[in-house]
């Protein structure tokens, strides 16, 4: 159903929207969850290995501006959908398309969005139903499925072409590539989830080489912008490049600023925070092990105790 | 680097000036350029022509303050000033705040003590003044006065021309910063290295200890449960 071909559309998406879509999800999700999960364990002893329910999907429409051939898919918001009549609540739709148009006059209604793994046959009828909005509208499928040893994004979007098959033109879905554009208060909470992010195996030990990592690059990055510096120097000392005052004195500056934490103060204060968190771990595996040591002694004299009261001896500590 | 575009522009003019003059008038143009207040940078006007051709002549003596406004210090001025012309108040304001700033290039903490020899001030109000309201309102440096240690901690400074041998030392410590940065990179390479490994070990550890338990609490129950019952 999808060949992977574009009719010359970029298609560029903001964070926002992919975060909307999977909070919608996990909403609607959890949601739906929680009375099944007090079903389940009550049923648990019998067994029954019933399959888990197929996860909700949840539909909504996409909005953002189309500038010529590029494609800006900037917010979304959610939809009621009616699985009776595979449609979407058009009054709504239109009632929220309203309110939005105030706030953002600019964004159109660029299609719609759902979950799942697949585009189905069903999807083409809301599709459809969506033409009359707008003539070619997008649709933004998001993977809900968790696969860690996937490295991209589980969205795709689709476009719809009209494809003649077995000679009769059809509606066709057709995957197409996008990028990602991010606004500045976008790309600051995206960094700022990212970093919370110890869900799976967050031990100390991939915390702290996340940060390295963080680190490094960012080291990386300030060396290459150095040796740069460098050989622009050694051209210009060589006579390659004509001598440029201005920037001279601007790297002379820099260099000044140079043995930045060299000062004695710095030292003294860096080794005495240094020293305050050597202690207070010391001190906290001190409690540690003395708390594990007496529920040690404890189980002891529980296990070894019998022989104590008959023998008239006290118990071993 | 603000100051560079600030200087930009006159530089660019006095250059254009110095070109076209000659002798007596040029003299007069290198005394207007070091009053300046905003200009900072004099070797793009003695790298023009005109300027060198002083030289030698009876105006050498603009040519050679020319360059102690790009490379010297008030001291250094006033143990030459039988052989330059005499300065305007301008001009010592701007060989002072050069002063400053060749100063800066040593050292990050500059104390007052020094500050004071080297700017011919006698009392710290007039040095703090001078400071505030002559470099860093200029822009020209950027750091915290401590007045209790009596120093100045120098967080930026603009730069100044560069006599011709600098520029192998910056070379060298641009060199010097690079190599410090890979080995960083590599030590922070073995550091993330080292984590993983020791994360590795731990998981096994734990691993082992879990089967080990689980061993013995097989073992405890296959056990004669008449054993427990010890009456």
């Amino acid at each position: 159903m999808a060949s992977s071909s574009s009719s010359g559309l970029t298609f560029k998406l903001h964070p926002l929207v992919i975060v909307n879509i999977s909070d919608h999800y996990t909403r609607v999700k959890s949601q739906s969850l929680s009375p099944h999960s007090a079903s389940a364990s009550a049923s648990a002893a019998d067994a029954s290995s019933l399959p888990p329910p197929p996860p909700p999907r949840v539909f909504g429409c996409v909005i953002g501006v189309q500038r010529g051939r590029t494609v800006e898919i900037f917010n979304s918001f959610e939809l009621l959908y009616d699985p009776s009549t595979h449609s979407l609540d058009r009054a709504f739709l239109e009632k929220k398309q309203e309110l939005y148009k105030k706030v953002f006059p600019h964004f159109y209604i660029l299609g719609w969005y759902s979950t799942g793994s697949d585009a189905q046959e069903s999807d083409m009828i809301i599709h459809k139903a969506l033409m009359d909005i707008n003539e070619s509208p997008v649709y933004v499928l998001l993977n809900p499925s968790i696969n860690p040893a996937q490295k991209d994004l589980p969205i795709t979007i689709y476009e719809s072409e009209l494809h003649v098959i077995d000679g009769i033109p059809q509606l066709i879905f057709v995957r197409s590539s996008y990028t990602i554009e991010t606004v500045e208060a976008e790309r600051i909470s995206v960094d700022h989830v990212a970093h919370l992010k110890p869900s799976d195996g967050g031990s100390a030990a991939t915390q702290l080489a996340a940060h390295l990592t963080g680190i490094h690059s960012a080291i990386k990055m300030l060396n290459s912008r150095i040796r740069v510096l460098h050989h622009y120097l050694l051209a210009m000392q060589k006579g390659d490049i004509p001598c440029e005052n201005s920037l001279l004195r601007q790297v002379s500056s820099l260099l000044r600023r140079l043995p930045a934490i060299e000062s004695e103060k710095f030292q003294d204060d860096f080794l005495m925070e240094y020293n305050d968190t050597l202690l207070i771990t010391y001190l906290a595996m001190f409690t540690n092990c003395s708390s594990t040591m007496n529920e040690l002694v404890d189980k002891f004299n529980a296990a070894y105790d019998r022989q104590g009261r008959r023998g008239g001896r006290t118990a071993f500590i | 680097m603000d100051i560079e575009q600030k200087q930009a522009e006159h530089i660019d003019y006095f250059v254009k000036q110095a070109s076209n003059l000659k002798g007596t008038a040029l003299s007069t143009v290198i005394v207007e350029a070091t009053s300046h207040p905003s200009l900072f940078a004099f070797s793009e006007i003695i790298a023009a022509s005109n300027v060198l051709e002083l030289e030698g002549t009876e105006n050498s003596a603009s040519l050679d303050l020319l360059r102690m406004f790009a490379y010297g210090t008030w001291s250094e001025y006033k143990s030459a000033a039988d052989r330059l012309p005499q300065l305007v108040p301008d001009q010592v304001l701007k060989l002072k705040q050069l002063t400053v700033l060749t100063l800066a290039e040593t050292n990050k903490v500059l104390p007052y003590d020094l500050l004071m020899q080297e700017l011919d001030v006698t009392n710290v109000r007039e040095l703090e003044d001078f400071l505030i309201n002559d470099c860093m309102y200029v822009g020209i440096v950027r750091g915290k006065l401590d007045q209790l240690r009596r120093c100045f901690e120098v967080q930026f400074a603009a730069g100044r021309d560069l006599r011709p041998g600098q520029l192998g030392s910056m070379i060298q410590t641009l060199a010097n910063w690079l190599s410090t940065s890979e080995n960083l990179l590599v030590s922070i390479q073995e550091k993330i290295k080292w984590a993983d490994t020791m994360s590795e070990i731990d998981k096994k550890h734990k691993k082992e200890v879990d089967e080990r338990v689980e061993e013995v609490k097989k073992t405890l129950s296959l056990k004669k449960p008449g054993r427990l019952v010890d009456q």
